[in-house]
């Protein structure tokens, strides 16, 4: 556990070293705060509903940014021979890589929690859902960064991670509701089905509403431990190839 | 310390080790010499556990580098080819963060970060960002987390690349005093880097060892002795006339300059020719100023060993 907490560590300090750090943070700030402004209004009700939909949006293109370069620039640079001949596991390292880039994602939830603090002090708004909404957030964070870690895994192109993960990430969302909506999908049920529970948007739901459901916690916890798994499996490969 | 047994790596068609096998016992320094693409990277990445071997086995410190992977890597430092270092990190922290990941307790990461960045003069640089530093800096780095966690076996892969020649001359006085605390296996293009260094050198030809031995052993395989080499005071065609004329001699090579010959002659057989030579040249009235004997040194016996047109040749003499 310290090894993982060690890479982490590192993983974070250099996400802060990286231009694309600042621009994400910058874009998410900048994003969030216009989206906030927009339903910000004597009157309108005292929620983030609506702002938490928005961000999760805005997470689509921002997240495979910070994933890209996970490992994928160990291949790149060279590093990896010299982390892989430590004497610690690939599952540590994967654990590592990914801890240290949600680390990056509790930062870019800062700007929210801004938001959060200006909504109370201008009205009375219920925190429950609120709290439970961002913790949705974390949930979808963990999971896109566990994709985002396993494409990083797959090449030494950081433009091709990013892609991969964008793919991926809007595969589980948007994608899964259209396709499930399409014409031959209707005679297949289960495929209707197993498309609409893949669909992360849908899996938040619940969370926005202020509900926290063990069925959703469990589809956010076991997606990203079988992302993770893979980026494992795809980093121990190296060594059947 | 070290031992590889039948080692074969193939990069989907091609070969790159073909079924290496040599033991190094504790405390030996050994080079590892070889073209490029003889395969002596693939080799050390397998040995350290990096890359697994197509077929064969490896043991480092008693431990199977495939099956107890994390014991044999907790005995190994390794110096990768081209120095990989975080270019975002300081060459203090680097090293903290490599200590840690080496199970290094934080006393003796302070105590060894201090003595590393002592042996390899990294102390004044220790807040610098690596990414900032020259390139003979950035593989002391590399040297110093090598030998952070005090590893019983050391893998150096072109150490001395980049190096200006008084950098090589420091990096050879610490191989010099790392020498006692660890086995070392180092690859290198600089010959006599290698000759006076190493205990032993193996040699590495398209993936296979062709030759094993003591600097000695293997310079007393060249043939012919010694060279001898003349600077003598005549024209170019009447001096290879005259040397060429003193039986056992094998080879004359004349290279003029300002009004002088350049000499080299190479002997058939072992017999020293630096006498017949030098009374030819007073019987023809050719002055000489300088006479020098050269013995074979591990460039000629290199040279003999990657002779093209005697490919068949090369094995037979190791």
């Amino acid at each position: 556990m310290n090894h993982v907490l060690t890479i982490a560590k590192r993983e974070l300090t250099s996400l802060f070293f990286s231009p694309v750090a600042y621009v994400v943070l910058g874009l998410f700030g900048f994003g969030t705060a216009l989206l906030f402004l927009a339903g910000f209004a004597p009157g309108a009700p005292a929620e983030m509903r609506n702002l938490q939909w928005s961000v999760l949006w805005l997470m689509i293109p921002l997240v495979p940014a910070i994933s890209m370069r996970l490992i994928s620039e160990e291949f790149r640079a060279g590093t990896i021979e010299l982390l892989m001949t430590l004497p610690i596991s690939d599952t540590q390292v994967v654990l590592g890589k990914w801890l240290g880039a949600m680390g990056f994602f509790l930062t870019l939830m800062i700007p929210v929690a801004v938001l959060v603090a200006v909504l109370g002090l201008n009205s009375n708004p219920d925190l429950g859902p609120i709290l439970v909404g961002m913790l949705g957030l974390l949930m979808v964070g963990g999971l896109y960064l566990a994709i985002g870690t396993f494409a990083s895994a797959i090449t030494q192109s950081q433009i091709i991670a990013f892609l991969l993960t964008t793919a991926m990430v809007l595969a589980f969302s948007p994608l899964a509701v259209l396709l499930a909506r399409a014409g031959w999908v209707a005679d297949h049920p289960w495929i209707k089905q197993g498309l609409f529970y893949i669909n992360v948007f849908g899996q938040f739901e619940d969370f926005a509403k202020g509900i926290i459901d063990l069925g959703r916690v469990v589809f956010f916890v076991s997606g990203t431990g079988l992302f993770l798994f893979f980026a494992t499996l795809t980093l121990q490969s190296r060594r059947w190839r | 310390m070290i031992q590889a047994e039948q080692l074969v790596k193939w990069f989907g068609p091609t070969r790159a080790v073909g079924g290496l096998s040599f033991a190094i016992p504790k405390g030996q320094v050994v080079g590892f010499l070889g073209p490029n693409g003889a395969g002596k990277s693939t080799t050390l990445r397998m040995l350290t556990g990096y890359l697994p071997p197509t077929s064969g086995s490896a043991w480092i410190a008693g431990h199977n580098v495939l099956k107890e992977s994390e014991a044999a890597r907790a005995a190994i430092g390794y110096l990768p080819e081209s120095t990989p270092l975080y270019p975002e990190m300081r060459v203090q922290e680097y090293l903290d963060y490599r200590g840690k990941l080496l199970n290094m307790s934080r006393g003796g990461r302070v105590r060894r970060i201090n003595e590393v960045c002592d042996r390899c003069s990294l102390s004044h640089i220790r807040r610098r960002l690596i990414g900032q530093l020259s390139k003979g800096n950035r593989q002391r780095v590399g040297l110093a987390q090598a030998l952070l966690h005090e590893p019983t076996v050391l893998f150096l892969d072109e150490p001395t690349a980049g190096l200006d020649p008084n950098q090589i001359k420091h990096f050879r006085e610490l191989l010099g005093e790392l020498r006692d605390k660890h086995t070392i296996l180092l690859s290198s293009h600089i010959l006599t880097e290698i000759e006076k260094t190493v205990d032993r050198v193996l040699i590495l030809k398209e993936g296979e060892l062709v030759a094993d031995g003591t600097t000695d052993e293997l310079c007393g395989k060249v043939q012919g002795g010694s060279r001898v080499l003349l600077d003598v005071q005549a024209e170019a065609g009447a001096v290879q006339a005259a040397l060429g004329e003193v039986t056992g001699v094998r080879e004359v090579e004349v290279i003029p300059h300002d009004g002088w010959c350049r000499v080299e002659v190479t002997p058939a057989g072992k017999d020293d020719l630096t006498d017949a030579l030098t009374l030819k040249l007073t019987e023809k009235s050719m002055p000489v100023r300088e006479v020098t004997r050269r013995k074979p040194n591990l460039e000629d016996y290199y040279l003999q060993l990657f002779q093209e047109n005697d490919k068949g040749a090369a094995k037979a003499i190791a």
